[in-house]
C-alpha cells in the first residue's frame, strides 16, 4: 500500500511539473519574434496587401488571445488531440508517430552501450585504483566528458564516408522491422558516439561507487569469509553501488534526449531532435510544444521511475 | 585473469559492433546502387515547406513544385522568355492586352486535357486575396482573366505593362486544373502538367516524385526523384561520398572543393547581396555620407571573404540583358580619396557610424561579409556596428523598415521593373524596407515598364542602373556561385541559372 502511495505521489507531482512545462514553453515560443507567418513567408511577407496577411493570419490561427490560444491546445492536449502543423498541415501526432521511434531506438541503444562502457571500466577501474586499469578508466572517462558529440559525430560520418564511402544513415531511414540489419547499421554509429559521453559520466560515477564500498566493512568481511572474487564483485561491491548508479543513469537519460538533437542533424536522422528544430525555425509552435512537452514528460518519468527502482534495488529507501 | 573476462568480452562487443559497420560496405554499397538505378536522389539542407504553388516562397518548395506544375511562359538558360503551356502571347491595344495561345493535348496527372478554363481558374486564384499570393501583385495590373475558345486566353491590364510575361513565369502562377480549385485539393494533393507526379512528402525529411508518363514532352528517364534533407552541407558531402544519393545541392565553397572525383556544374544564380540603406533619418539620409560608404566598399574583398571569390561583383541588375555595366557609375571599385571627399561634403570629415544588421540564418555569409566591409569603412573612419539577428527578427525589422542598414541577399529577375518595382515604383509593396524613394526612380521603372522596344527598354534600364548607385540609393555587393555535385553516373543535366527552376533538366535526365 506505501509503494502504492508513492506512486501515486509521483504521479501527481509529475502532472503538476508537465503542466509547468507546458505554461513555460508555450510562454516562451510567444516572445520569440515572429510568428508562423513571418515564417511562412520570409521577407516576401512585405509583398501581401493587408487583406492577405488577415487572410493569412486566420489560416494559422495568428492573433488569437494567448490565453484563448494556450487553453484551446490544453484542452485538445488532454483530450489526446495534439493539434495540426502549420507548416505543413499534418497532424502533430502523425510528425510525432514517425519521429519519436526513431528518437527512443537511438537513445535505448546509446543508453545501453552507455551503461555497458561506465559500468565495465567503472568497475574494473575501481578494483585498480592508481594501477594501469584505472588510468585506462580515468582516459576513457576524460575523453567521453571533454569531446563534444558534434565534433565525435562530425569526424566520424567524415571518415567514415571518405574513408569507406559508408554511410549508412544517409540513405532514408527504416524501420527495425522494415530492414533490422540496415536500421541496425542506421542507429549504430549515433549511438555509439552517445554513448561516450553518458558512459564517461557512468564511469566516473561507478568508479567512486565502488572504490567506496569495497572499503566497508561488510565488503572485507566478505572478503574474509571467503566469498569467490566474480561473487564479491557483482553480488556485495556492485548491487551495493547500484543506487549511485543508476542515478546517475537517469540523469544521463534525460541530457540524452537533448543530445539526440544535435546527433540527429549530423547523422540525418528523422527522430524528434529535427523535427524539434525545423519546427523551431518554422515558429510550428504546435509541433514545438508537443516535441518539447514529450521531452519533459520523458525526462521526468525516467526520474520517477528511478526513484521508485530504489525502493527495489535499496530497501532502506522503501516506504515504512 | 578471470575477473576480466567479463570486461574484455564488453570490449570486444563493441569492437565487433563498430567492425561489422564497416565491414558492411560492400553489401551496403551494392543494395544503394541497385537502387540508384530507379531512384534519383538530391541532398539538400532546404526542405520542401508547402505544396501550394500558389503560396510558397521558399527556395526547394520552387524547385519541386516547379518540377510537378507548369507555368504559361518560362525563362530559359539565357533569361529570356519563352513558351511554355503557352505556345505564342501577342501584346496589343498599346500593351494593354495580353493573347497567349496555349498548348493543346496537356494532361494534368488526374487525367483530364488542360484548357483554357484551367488558366482562368488558375490566374484567379492566384489573384484572389484569400489565397495570399506573394506573386500577385506581379500581374497586379491584370484587370480581367478571360477565355477566348478553349485554347485562347486573353489578360486585360490597367495600364500598359510588358513586365506581365515576367510575371507569370513564376511557380505562384502555376497552372492547376480548375476542377481541383473547385474541390480545395491543391493544398493537398499537387496535380500539375509537368514532367513529374507528386508521390509522397514526409515534412522536414523528404519529398518524392514520380515520371508522369502522359507529360507532353515525353515521359522522364528518371523513374523518382527524392528531394531529400540533409541538414548540413558536410553531411551532404559525406552522403555523396558514400554514393547514397547522386547530386548535392551545395553553397559554401570550402565544402564543394573536397569533393575532388565528382562532377561540379556552378551557376550564379537569380539573386543578389546588398547593403540596404534607410535614407528616412540620421546621418543616411545625406547622399554623400551614403556615396562616401559606397566609394569605400571593396567589393571585390567582400566577394573574397565572404564567399572565397566564388561569384561575380555586380550592381542593382546582376544578369540578364540589361545587366548593370559597370556595376556602379560613382566608384566602381574602392576610391578611398573620393570618399573621403564624399565625407567632406557630408560635414563629416572623420567619419561617422552606423549600424547595420545581418542574419545569418538567412545568409550564412551575411556576417563574413559585414566584418570584410566593416574593415573596408574604417579605413576612411567610418564606423559600422553590426548586429546579427535571427531570422524572424530580421524579417519582421526589415520589413518595419527599422534598421539603418541591411545586408540582404534579395531575389533577382532578368526584368529591372519585376525587380524594383516592388521597392521604389509608385506605391510599392516594399516600400518601407527599401528606404527611399523618389520620382526619378519611379518615374523611369514606369517608363521601362511600358516600352515594348528592346532599344527602348535598353535606355530606360541604363538610366534606372545609372539613378540607383550615383546615389547610392543601396550599396550592391555581389553574387554568388551555386553548385551542384553530381555523381558521375548522372548524364544530361544541367545546372539552371534561375534560381527557382534550377533543376528543370531533371526531365532530360538519366543515371547511366
Amino acid at each position: 500500500m506505501s509503494f502504492f502511495l508513492a506512486v501515486v505521489r509521483r504521479t501527481l507531482s509529475t502532472l503538476v511539473t508537465l503542466f509547468g512545462v507546458s505554461i513555460i514553453i508555450f510562454v516562451v515560443l510567444r516572445l520569440l519574434p515572429g510568428n508562423a507567418v513571418t515564417a511562412a513567408m520570409g521577407v516576401s511577407e512585405g509583398l501581401l496587401t493587408k487583406a492577405q496577411v488577415a487572410a493569412l493570419d486566420r489560416y494559422y490561427g495568428v492573433g488569437q488571445p494567448v490565453i484563448q490560444q494556450y487553453w484551446s491546445w490544453l484542452h485538445s492536449l488532454l483530450q489526446g488531440n495534439l493539434g495540426i502543423s502549420l507548416a505543413s498541415r499534418e497532424p502533430v501526432s502523425t510528425l510525432i508517430g514517425t519521429a519519436l521511434p526513431v528518437t527512443l531506438e537511438l537513445a535505448l541503444f546509446a543508453m545501453v552501450i552507455g551503461i555497458a562502457i561506465g559500468v565495465g571500466f567503472g568497475v574494473w577501474s575501481g578494483l585498480h585504483p592508481g594501477r594501469w586499469q584505472d588510468d585506462i578508466g580515468q582516459g576513457i572517462s576524460v575523453i567521453g566528458l571533454a569531446i563534444p558529440t558534434f565534433i565525435l559525430g562530425t569526424v566520424l560520418v567524415v571518415f567514415m564516408s571518405t574513408k569507406f564511402h559508408y554511410f549508412p544513415s544517409s540513405l532514408p531511414f527504416v524501420g527495425v522491422f522494415t530492414n533490422p540489419w540496415l536500421n541496425f547499421q542506421q542507429i549504430i554509429f549515433p549511438a555509439l558516439v552517445l554513448s561516450l559521453g553518458i558512459g564517461a559520466a557512468i564511469l566516473r560515477t561507478t568508479r567512486a561507487a565502488v572504490l567506496e564500498v569495497s572499503n566497508l566493512n561488510f565488503a572485507r568481511t566478505a572478503l574474509g569469509k571467503g566469498v569467490s572474487r566474480r561473487a564479491f564483485i557483482w553480488r556485495h561491491l556492485f548491487l551495493n553501488a547500484l543506487t549511485a548508479v543508476t542515478t546517475m543513469s537517469g540523469i544521463q537519460l534525460g541530457y540524452l534526449l537533448g543530445g539526440t538533437v544535435i546527433i540527429e542533424q549530423i547523422f540525418i536522422l528523422p527522430g524528434m531532435g529535427r523535427l524539434l528544430i525545423t519546427s523551431i525555425a518554422n515558429r510550428d509552435f504546435p509541433v514545438v510544444q508537443s516535441v518539447v512537452l514529450i521531452f519533459a514528460a520523458g525526462f521526468v518519468i525516467v526520474n520517477m521511475l528511478v526513484d521508485l527502482f530504489y525502493t527495489v534495488i535499496d530497501p532502506r529507501t522503501r516506504p515504512r | 585473469m578471470k575477473r576480466i573476462i567479463g570486461l574484455r568480452g564488453v570490449a570486444s562487443a563493441l569492437l565487433a559492433v563498430s567492425s561489422v559497420g564497416l565491414f558492411s560496405t560492400t553489401v551496403l554499397g551494392a543494395s544503394s546502387s541497385s537502387a540508384a538505378s530507379s531512384t534519383f536522389v538530391i541532398g539538400t539542407v532546404n526542405s520542401v515547406q508547402k505544396i501550394d504553388p500558389d503560396v510558397v516562397t521558399n527556395f526547394l518548395d520552387f524547385e519541386a513544385l516547379g518540377l510537378i506544375y507548369q507555368t504559361l511562359v518560362q525563362e530559359n538558360a539565357n533569361l529570356q522568355i519563352v513558351p511554355d503551356l503557352a505556345t505564342s502571347w501577342a501584346f496589343s491595344n498599346g500593351n494593354k492586352t495580353l493573347t497567349i495561345q496555349l498548348r493543346q493535348n496537356v494532361k494534368f496527372d488526374d487525367g483530364s486535357t488542360m484548357s483554357s478554363a484551367d488558366v482562368v481558374a488558375s490566374l484567379n486564384r492566384a489573384e484572389a486575396t484569400a489565397t495570399a499570393d506573394p506573386s500577385a501583385s506581379f500581374i497586379g495590373s491584370v484587370t480581367n482573366i478571360a477565355a477566348s475558345g478553349p485554347n485562347t486566353v486573353v489578360l486585360t491590364m490597367s495600364h500598359a505593362d510588358v513586365s506581365v510575361l515576367e510575371g507569370l513565369a513564376t511557380v505562384n502562377m502555376a497552372i492547376m486544373p480548375a476542377s481541383a480549385i473547385t474541390a480545395g485539393t491543391i493544398a493537398t494533393a499537387p496535380d500539375g502538367t509537368g514532367p513529374f507526379q507528386y508521390s509522397a512528402w514526409v515534412p522536414s525529411t523528404s519529398f518524392t516524385m514520380t515520371a508522369n508518363p502522359n507529360y507532353w514532352g515525353g515521359k522522364p528517364a528518371l523513374s523518382t526523384v527524392e528531394l531529400e534533407t540533409i541538414p548540413s552541407e558536410q553531411s551532404i558531402s559525406s552522403a555523396l561520398q558514400a554514393g547514397t544519393i547522386q547530386m548535392g545541392l551545395l553553397s559554401e565553397p570550402t565544402v564543394v572543393s573536397t569533393l575532388k572525383s565528382f562532377s561540379v556544374q556552378k551557376v550564379m544564380d537569380l539573386s543578389y547581396r546588398a547593403l540596404q540603406l534607410q535614407d528616412k533619418k540620421g546621418i543616411l539620409s545625406n547622399v554623400d555620407a551614403r556615396l562616401a560608404i559606397a566609394c569605400a566598399t571593396n567589393r571585390k574583398q567582400i566577394l573574397q571573404d565572404a564567399v572565397f571569390g566564388q561569384g561575380k561583383v555586380v550592381g542593382p541588375v546582376p544578369l540578364g540583358p540589361y545587366a548593370t555595366s559597370p556595376v556602379s557609375a560613382i566608384c566602381p571599385t574602392q576610391n578611398l580619396k573620393l570618399a573621403k571627399s564624399y565625407l567632406k561634403k557630408a560635414g563629416k570629415p572623420k567619419g561617422f557610424s552606423f549600424t547595420a544588421i545581418t542574419s545569418t540564418d538567412l545568409d550564412s555569409t551575411s556576417a563574413d561579409q559585414a566584418v570584410a566591409m566593416q574593415s573596408e569603412l574604417a579605413k576612411v573612419g567610418i564606423t559600422m556596428h553590426i548586429s546579427n539577428l535571427a531570422s524572424n527578427a530580421y524579417i519582421q525589422d526589415w520589413l518595419k523598415g527599422k534598421f539603418q542598414a541591411a545586408f540582404a541577399e534579395n531575389g533577382a529577375d532578368p526584368d529591372p521593373y519585376v525587380m524594383y518595382g516592388r521597392y521604389f515604383g509608385a506605391g510599392a509593396d516594399l516600400g518601407v524596407p527599401a528606404g527611399y524613394s523618389s520620382k526619378t526612380l519611379q518615374t523611369e521603372l514606369l517608363a521601362g515598364d511600358e516600352n515594348s522596344t528592346a532599344a527602348g527598354q535598353k535606355a530606360d534600364w541604363k538610366a534606372l542602373n545609372t539613378t540607383l548607385t550615383s546615389k547610392a540609393v543601396w550599396i550592391w555587393l555581389f553574387d554568388s556561385y551555386d553548385f551542384a555535385v553530381l555523381s558521375p553516373t548522372v548524364k544530361g543535366f544541367t545546372l539552371s541559372p534561375v534560381n527557382t527552376t534550377q533543376l528543370s533538366s531533371l526531365a532530360n535526365t538519366s543515371i547511366s
